[in-house]
C-alpha cells in the first residue's frame, strides 16, 4: 500500500509534467497553455490513483517508471526537433 | 473491481480525508463567507462611516505618490476601492520589495494592502489559514489531497450510489443517515469540489509547480510563454520625454468605451497598472470586471499621453488562453453571476464544510463501541479535535467580525484585534474541547459562536441605526444582508447546540457523544 502510494506520487509527478510538456509541443500547445498548466494536477492524482490498481508496489513502480522513461525520451526528442 | 482494491480505496479514502478534512473546513467556512467579499468590506466601512482617506480621489493618489516616490513611476499599480467607504491604495516597487499605501499613508507605507480589512482577513484564513506563504503552500497540499480524497470516494461509492443517491434513510440508524448525507452531498456537489481541488492547488502551488514545470518540462521556457499567454500590456520602453499623462477619469472612461467596443457588455474597472509613468511612453492598462459572463476580467492597454488603444483582451476578441485564465478564477470565486450565483456557492461551500464534518462524524461511529460506555481513545481524541477545530473555527471567525465592530468603535487599527481575536478564540475552543466532557463541549461551543454571532448581528443593526431611515442605497443593503445573514447563521448554530444537548441527553448511551449520566458525578473529567 505505502510502496503504491509513494510510487503514485513520486513518479506521478514528473511523469505528469512530461505529458504536459509533450502535448506542449504539439502544434498549437502554446494557445492552450493555461488549459495545460490547469491539467497538471489532476494528471497528477489519476497517477496517484492508478497506482492502487496494480498488484504490488513493485509493479507500480516498474510501470510508471517505464512510463516516465518513455515520455521524457519522447519529450527529449520533440524538444530535440522543435526547438532545432 | 476486485474487492482489495475496494478496500485499498477506502484506506485511501479515509486517510486523505482525514488528513485534509480539518484544513478543508475551514478553508469552506470561511470561503463561503468570502464569496460576500465586498459586501464584508462594505459591513466594516459603510460609506456612512468611511474614513477621511477615502474621500481622497484617485487622481490625487496619483499625483501625490509619483511627486512623494519619484521612483514609483517606472511600474506601480492602482488598486480601486470594491465599496465606495474604502480608499483607493497604490503599490509600487523599490529595491525589489512592493509597497502598499493609501494616499495618507504614503509617508510610511505598508507590506500588505489593506491590512485592517475584515473581509481580506477572513480570506487570508481560506487560503493560507492566515498564514503568508507557509499557509499557502499547506493549503496547496491539501487540495492535492483532497482531489485524491474525491476520487477515491467517487470510486468506493459510485456503484452503490447509482442505486441510492436520493435516498435518505431516515430512521433509526443514525449512522445510515450520515452516510447517506455524506454521499448526497459529496456526489450532488461533485462538479463544484472538481472546480476547487483543481483551482485551490493551482492558486496554492503556482510558484513551484511553475518552477517544477520549467525545469522538468518547458526547456526553460515556460516564463516567457506564460507572459507570452497571459500579457495585458505591451512592453515599452521609457523615451526619456517627458510629457503630460491623461488623467484618472478620462483612462477609466476610454477604456470602458474601448471596451465597448470590442463587444464587453460590462467593464467596471477596478485595477490600473502604469508604466513609465509622466515618459512619452507611458502605458495605462486598465482592468475592468464584468459580472455577466465567464470571462469576468477585460484588459484595456492605453497610451497613457495620448489616450490610444495598445492592446485589448476584453469582450468576443480575446485569446483561448485569456479566457481559461479569467474562468479559473470565476469559477473558483463564484463572481461571474451576480446575486444567484454568489448565493449559491455560499450554500455549496457551506455544504462543502459539511461534507468533511460529516466524514470525521462517519469515521468516528464506525469505530464505536456498541456495548460500552468507554469509546476507544481514537475516537475521543478524534471527537475532541473535530469538535474543536471546526466549531472553534465558526466561533474564531465570528471572533474576528466582533473584534472588528469593536476596534472601530473604538478607534484603533482592527488589524491586531482581529487576529488576536480569532486565533485567541481558536485555541480557546480547542483546549475547551480537550477538557470538557465531549458531548458538553460541543453544545457549549455551538451556544456560544450561535449568541456571539447574533449579537455582533444585533449590535451591527443598532450601531448603523441612522442609516436604515437615510436614502437606501446598494451599500445599506449589503449592510443589511450582512447582519440578517449573521442572524440566520447564528440561530443555526443555535437549533445545532439543541440538536446536539438532546442527543447527549436522550441518545444512545455507549457513544462519544453522550453525557454519562450515571457516572457523570464520578468521573466528571470524562
Amino acid at each position: 500500500m505505502i510502496a503504491r502510494c509513494l510510487a503514485g506520487t513520486l513518479l506521478g509527478l514528473p511523469l505528469s509534467a512530461a505529458l504536459i510538456g509533450l502535448l506542449y509541443a504539439l502544434p498549437g500547445g502554446q494557445r492552450a497553455l493555461i488549459a495545460l498548466l490547469l491539467l497538471f494536477f489532476p494528471l497528477w492524482i489519476a497517477c496517484m490513483t492508478a497506482a492502487y490498481f496494480f498488484r504490488n508496489g513493485r509493479q507500480a513502480w516498474l510501470s510508471l517508471g517505464t512510463a516516465n522513461i518513455l515520455a521524457f525520451a519522447a519529450l527529449w526528442l520533440a524538444h530535440r526537433f522543435a526547438g532545432a | 473491481m476486485k474487492a482489495s482494491t475496494l478496500r485499498t480505496f477506502q484506506v485511501v479514502h479515509t486517510w486523505t480525508g482525514l488528513l485534509a478534512g480539518f484544513a478543508l473546513f475551514i478553508a469552506f467556512y470561511a470561503g463561503a463567507l468570502t464569496v460576500f467579499h465586498d459586501d464584508i468590506a462594505t459591513w466594516q466601512t459603510p460609506p456612512w462611516r468611511a474614513a477621511p482617506s477615502a474621500k481622497v480621489s484617485t487622481q490625487a493618489l496619483i499625483d501625490r505618490l509619483v511627486a512623494r516616490h519619484p521612483q514609483a513611476r517606472a511600474d506601480f499599480g492602482i488598486v480601486l476601492p470594491r465599496t465606495p467607504g474604502q480608499a483607493p491604495y497604490a503599490f509600487w516597487f523599490d529595491n525589489g520589495q512592493t509597497h502598499f499605501a493609501t494616499a495618507d499613508e504614503l509617508g510610511h507605507p505598508g507590506d500588505e494592502g489593506n491590512r485592517n480589512d475584515l473581509a481580506d482577513f477572513v480570506y487570508a484564513l481560506h487560503d493560507s489559514l492566515g498564514f503568508p506563504t507557509i499557509g499557502l503552500y499547506f493549503m496547496g497540499i491539501v487540495s492535492v489531497l483532497y482531489g485524491l480524497a474525491l476520487v477515491s470516494g467517487v470510486i468506493l461509492h459510485l456503484p452503490q450510489l447509482m442505486k441510492d443517491l436520493f435516498a435518505m434513510r431516515v430512521g433509526k440508524n443514525l449512522k445510515r443517515l450520515w452516510q447517506d448525507a455524506h454521499n448526497a452531498i459529496g456526489v450532488l456537489s461533485l462538479p463544484f469540489h472538481i472546480v476547487f481541488a483543481l483551482t485551490g492547488a493551482v492558486f496554492c502551488l503556482f510558484t513551484v509547480t511553475m518552477l517544477a514545470l520549467n525545469t522538468a518540462a518547458f526547456d526553460g521556457k515556460l516564463f516567457d510563454a506564460f507572459a507570452d499567454a497571459t500579457r495585458t500590456e505591451p512592453v515599452r520602453e521609457a523615451a526619456g520625454v517627458a510629457a503630460p499623462m491623461l488623467g484618472y477619469d478620462a483612462l477609466i472612461a476610454r477604456a470602458a468605451d474601448i471596451a465597448r467596443s470590442h463587444g464587453a457588455t460590462d467593464f467596471e474597472a477596478d485595477y490600473l497598472h502604469f508604466t513609465h509613468y509622466g515618459d512619452r511612453n507611458g502605458v495605462a492598462m486598465v482592468r475592468g470586471l464584468s459580472d455577466r459572463a465567464l470571462d469576468i476580467y477585460g484588459y484595456i492597454a492605453l497610451d497613457a499621453a495620448s489616450g490610444h488603444e495598445l492592446m485589448h483582451s476584453v469582450g468576443q476578441t480575446r485569446s483561448g488562453n485569456s479566457i481559461v485564465y479569467s474562468a479559473m478564477y470565476a469559477l473558483h470565486f463564484g463572481n461571474f453571476g451576480g446575486r444567484a450565483v454568489q448565493w449559491l456557492y455560499f450554500l455549496l461551500g457551506l455544504a462543502g464544510a459539511f461534507l468533511f464534518y460529516s466524514g470525521n462524524l462517519l469515521w468516528i461511529e464506525s469505530r464505536r463501541k456498541r456495548r460500552h460506555a468507554d469509546q476507544p481513545l481514537k475516537t475521543r481524541v478524534m471527537a475532541r479535535a473535530t469538535v474543536g477545530v471546526c466549531i472553534g473555527s465558526c466561533l474564531a471567525i465570528s471572533g474576528a467580525f466582533a473584534a472588528t465592530m469593536i476596534a472601530d468603535g473604538l478607534g484603533i487599527e482592527a488589524a491586531g484585534p482581529q487576529r488576536i481575536a480569532c486565533y485567541g478564540l481558536f485555541f480557546a475552543a480547542c483546549v475547551y474541547a480537550c477538557l470538557r466532557p465531549i458531548a458538553r463541549a460541543t453544545a457549549e461551543l455551538l451556544v456560544a459562536t450561535g449568541i456571539l454571532t447574533v449579537v455582533v448581528a444585533v449590535v451591527d443593526l443598532l450601531r448603523n441605526g441612522s442609516a436604515w431611515t437615510q436614502l437606501w442605497t446598494s451599500q445599506t443593503v449589503a449592510v443589511l444582508g450582512i447582519d440578517l445573514a449573521g442572524i440566520g447563521l447564528g440561530s443555526v448554530f443555535l437549533l445545532f447546540a439543541r440538536a446536539a444537548r438532546i442527543r447527549a441527553m436522550h441518545g444512545e448511551e455507549n457513544s462519544v457523544w453522550a453525557v454519562r449520566r450515571a457516572a457523570d458525578a464520578r468521573q466528571p473529567s470524562r
